[in-house]
C-alpha cells in the first residue's frame, strides 16, 4: 500500500516537473546561469575580446571599488537618488491615492491622467524632460515668468541629478499610488464611520486609521521603490549621453557598470564585482527595511 | 489512461522547447549555406554607422559598382544605429563580427592590440599606392609598422564665422587667438555669443599641446602639467571672465553646428559635418569658413578619420580585401566622397575633386597639413572620459582649472594602472 502510494507520488511528481521543465530550462538557462557566471567573472581577470582569457585574481576585483574615486562618486550619487526620491515618491504616491478615495468628482478621469506617466516608457519620458529642461525650454520659462531665478539643468553639475529626481519622482510615484489606491479601498467604511462618531476629524482618520491600515502596503512599496531606484541607469545614461556627466554628477552604480562593462576594455570582471556588491547593497537594504517595519497583520 | 497523458504531457514540452531553442538557431543556418570555394556568390557583410540619407545612398551607390565589378562577391550593408562600438565588440566576442566594418582612428590602437583585426600588409598591392594616402591618417591605423586599416575619409576643425554678424560688428575674420579673443568680445551682444565652445578633449587636445606639454605620455595622462593648464587656460578664460563663449548647453542648443546655425553663437570650430548640416537645417544662414587661429604663431587644429578594418576570424578574406581595396582605391573613394560629405584620405583624389579651392571646404583641407590626428594609445578613451568630465566644472567655473586637470589625471592613471 505505502510502495504503490510513493510510486504514484513519484509518477505525479515526474509529470509536474516535466510539465515545468521549459520554464525551468529557461529560468536555469537565463536567470541562474548568468547570475553564477557573473560571480565567477568577478573573481577572474577577464579578457574577452580577441583570446579569451580568465585569470584567477580573488578578492581584487572588490578592493579595487575602495581606490576608486569613480565608484565612491557613483556610490555616493546613488545612496543620495535612493534616499530623496524614495520617500518623496511614497508621500506622493500616499497623497494622490487619498486625494482620488476621497470619493470626488471626475475621479476615474484623474485616475487615467496620474496613471500617464508610468505607462510612457522612460526613455521617451527622458528626451520630452530634456526638452522641456533645456536652457530655454518650458520648466525656465516658467520659473522666469514666475521671477525666480532659471538653471541649465543639464549642463550644470550642482543641478543635473536633482533634476532627474524630479523627473523620477514624477514618473513613479503613479505606479504606486495605484497600489496604494487598491489598499486603502480595502478599508472597511466601518472604521471611519465609528471615528467619526468618536468626534475625529479628517486629518486625523488618516493618521488613525488610513496609515495603520497600508502600512504592509508601505513596506512593499518603499522595498520596490529601493530596488527601482538603486538600479537608476536609463535616465542618467541618456541624460549624460552615457558619459554621466558633466563632472560625474549623474554618475550612478549602474552606469559605472556599464562603461566598465561595455566601454573600456578587459573590465569586465572588475563591472561584475561592481555588480555584485550592487546587488549585496540592494539586499541589505531590503532586509533592513523590513526589520524596521515589522510586518503586523492588522485583521 | 496514464500513458497517454504522458504522452501528452511530453509532447508539449518537447513543443515548447522547440519552440524556444528555434529562435537561437536561425542565424545559423545562412552562414554554413554560403560557401566560397563553389562558383557561388561569396556574401560579405560591412558594417557601420549610419549616416544621412544622402550619404547612405552614396555609400549603396559604391557598392553597387563594386558588385557590378565583381559580380562573384555580394556585400550586405548592416548599419549599426547607435552604440556602434559596444555592438561591434559584442559580435566580435561572440564571433558573429562583420567581415568588414568602419573603425574610428579614436578606437583603433585599443581594439588592434587585441589581435581581432586582420593585418592588411600581406594584401597589399603596388597598384594601391599606399604612398597616395595623407600619412598621419594612415598611421592612426598603424602599429609597429604593419597596418590595420585604410582611412576611407577624414575631416578636420575650421573656423565657422557668421558674414552677417561679423559685417554688424564690423570685425575682420581672427587670424591669430589673441584676436579671436578680442573678435568675440565685439560680436557678443543680445543673447549673441562670440564663440559656440565644444568643453571637451577631442576639441582641445591642439590647444591642450600648444605650450608645448603633453595630454598623452607613454599611454598615461599627463593633462595635469604646467604646460598644459597653462595652455587652456585662455579657453577657461573667455567663458568665465569676458563672457564671450558659452556651450550649446548654456544657449539650449544642442552642438556646435545647432548653436551656430540659431545664430547664437557668432563663432564654432567645426568639421565638414557642419557645411551639409547648416545647408539642410539653416539654408538662410550666411557664413563662411576660415583656418582655426593660430596659437603663439603656429597652425593647429584636429583630425577625424574613420577606416575599413577586417575582422581577423573572417572566413572570407580574399572577398574582404578586394571590397576594401575598392572602397579605399582611387576609383571607390572618388564616389564616396564626390559630394564632400566627407573628405578623401587619398591625395590623387582630393587633387581630381578639388576641394582644396572649395570656398566653404578649403580651410578644413588645409588644415589636414598640421592637423593632430584624435588618436593616442590604447588608453585615450579613459584618458579623455576623465578629462571631460572634469574640465567642464572648470569650464564653468566651479573650481581652477589646476585641481580640476590634476585630479582627473590622477583618476584615470588610476584606472589605467589597475586595468593593467
Amino acid at each position: 500500500m505505502n510502495r504503490k502510494y510513493s510510486a504514484k507520488a513519484l509518477k505525479e511528481a515526474g509529470q509536474g516537473y516535466f510539465f515545468m521543465s521549459p520554464t525551468l530550462f529557461v529560468l536555469l538557462l537565463f536567470i541562474l546561469g548568468p547570475i553564477l557566471y557573473a560571480i565567477f567573472l568577478s573573481f577572474h581577470d577577464v579578457r574577452l575580446l580577441g583570446e579569451t582569457a580568465y585569470n584567477f585574481v580573488g578578492f581584487s576585483n572588490y578592493e579595487r571599488v575602495f581606490e576608486d574615486q569613480r565608484a565612491s562618486i557613483a556610490i555616493w550619487n546613488t545612496f543620495k537618488y535612493v534616499i530623496i526620491v524614495v520617500p518623496c515618491q511614497t508621500a506622493l504616491a500616499i497623497f494622490l491615492a487619498a486625494t482620488l478615495n476621497a470619493g470626488l468628482k471626475g475621479e476615474k478621469f484623474f485616475r487615467i491622467i496620474y496613471f500617464l506617466p508610468t505607462l510612457t516608457s522612460s526613455a521617451v519620458l527622458t528626451l520630452i524632460f530634456m526638452w522641456m529642461y533645456n536652457r530655454e525650454g518650458l520648466v525656465n520659462f516658467g520659473l522666469e515668468t514666475l521671477g525666480l531665478p532659471t538653471y541649465n539643468f543639464m549642463g550644470d553639475p550642482n543641478i543635473a541629478l536633482a533634476a532627474i529626481m524630479i523627473m523620477n519622482i514624477w514618473a513613479t510615484a503613479p505606479f504606486f499610488m495605484v497600489i496604494y489606491l487598491a489598499a486603502l479601498q480595502d478599508i472597511p467604511d466601518s472604521l471611519y464611520e465609528a471615528a467619526e462618531l468618536d468626534g475625529a476629524g479628517p486629518i486625523r482618520k488618516f493618521f488613525s486609521i488610513t496609515l495603520p491600515h497600508i502600512k504592509p502596503i508601505t513596506s512593499f512599496v518603499v522595498i520596490m521603490g529601493i530596488i527601482g531606484t538603486f538600479q537608476l541607469f536609463d535616465q542618467s545614461y541618456i541624460f549624460s549621453g552615457g558619459s554621466g556627466g558633466p563632472d560625474n554628477s549623474t554618475l550612478t552604480v549602474v552606469l559605472l557598470i556599464y562603461q566598465y562593462a561595455f566601454k573600456t576594455m578587459d573590465t569586465m570582471g572588475y563591472a561584475a564585482a561592481l555588480a555584485f556588491i550592487l546587488a549585496i547593497v540592494i539586499l541589505v537594504g531590503t532586509l533592513l527595511q523590513r526589520k524596521l517595519s515589522k510586518e503586523e497583520n492588522l485583521y | 489512461m496514464m500513458k497517454r497523458k504522458l504522452f501528452a504531457s511530453l509532447s508539449m514540452s518537447v513543443l515548447l522547447a522547440g519552440g524556444i531553442l528555434a529562435g537561437c538557431g536561425g542565424s545559423d543556418s545562412d552562414n554554413g549555406a554560403s560557401s566560397e570555394a563553389s562558383g557561388e556568390k561569396t556574401t560579405i557583410t560591412l558594417a557601420g554607422w549610419g549616416g544621412n540619407p544622402t550619404e547612405q545612398d552614396l555609400l549603396n551607390e559604391t557598392l553597387a559598382d563594386f558588385e557590378e565589378k565583381n559580380p562573384d562577391i555580394d556585400v550586405k550593408l548592416e548599419v549599426i544605429a547607435d552604440q556602434y562600438m559596444d555592438v561591434i565588440k559584442t559580435r566580435l566576442i561572440g564571433g558573429e563580427g562583420p567581415d568588414v566594418f568602419y573603425l574610428d582612428a579614436f578606437e583603433a590602437p585599443a581594439l588592434i592590440e587585441t589581435g581581432v583585426l586582420e593585418p592588411l600588409d600581406q594584401y597589399v598591392t603596388d597598384e594601391f599606392d599606399i604612398e597616395d594616402f595623407e600619412k598621419p591618417m594612415l598611421e592612426a591605423f598603424q602599429q609597429d609598422g604593419t597596418t590595420f586599416g585604410f582611412p576611407k575619409d577624414y575631416s578636420t576643425l575650421a573656423l565657422f564665422y557668421n558674414t552677417k554678424l561679423f559685417a554688424e560688428a564690423g570685425v575682420e575674420v581672427p587670424t591669430t587667438w589673441d584676436e579671436f579673443r578680442e573678435v568675440s568680445k565685439a560680436l557678443t551682444k543680445d543673447g549673441v555669443y562670440g564663440f559656440g565652445a565644444a568643453p571637451e578633449l577631442a576639441r582641445l587636445y591642439y590647444i591642450a599641446e600648444s605650450m608645448g606639454g603633453k595630454v598623452v605620455d607613454d599611454n598615461m595622462a599627463s593633462f595635469g602639467s604646467e604646460e598644459v593648464v597653462q595652455a587652456l587656460q585662455p579657453f577657461i578664460d573667455q567663458h568665465n571672465i569676458d563672457k564671450t563663449s558659452a556651450q550649446p548647453s548654456e544657449v539650449g542648443a544642442s552642438w556646435g553646428g545647432d548653436m551656430f546655425g540659431q545664430q547664437r553663437a557668432a563663432m564654432v570650430i567645426e568639421g565638414n559635418w557642419n557645411i551639409p548640416y547648416l545647408e539642410e537645417t539653416f539654408p538662410e544662414l550666411e557664413y563662411a569658413t576660415a583656418e582655426v587661429p593660430t596659437i603663439n604663431g603656429e597652425k593647429g587644429t584636429m583630425a577625424f578619420t574613420v577606416s575599413y578594418v577586417m575582422n581577423a576570424a573572417s572566413e572570407k578574406k580574399e572577398a574582404s580585401w578586394r571590397l576594401i581595396e575598392y572602397l579605399t582605391g582611387k576609383e571607390g573613394m572618388e564616389t564616396w566622397t564626390s559630394k564632400g560629405f566627407a573628405l578623401p584620405t587619398r591625395k590623387s583624389v582630393a587633387e581630381s575633386l578639388g576641394y582644396a579651392d572649395d570656398e566653404l571646404r578649403g580651410p578644413i583641407v588645409a588644415g589636414a597639413e598640421y592637423a593632430t590626428v584624435w588618436s593616442n594609445g590604447t588608453n585615450l578613451p579613459t584618458i579623455m572620459n576623465n578629462f571631460n568630465n572634469q574640465f567642464v566644472s572648470a569650464f564653468l567655473g566651479d573650481r581652477p582649472l589646476d585641481e580640476a586637470l590634476k585630479e582627473a589625471e590622477e583618476q584615470a592613471n588610476s584606472e589605467i594602472s589597475a586595468n593593467q
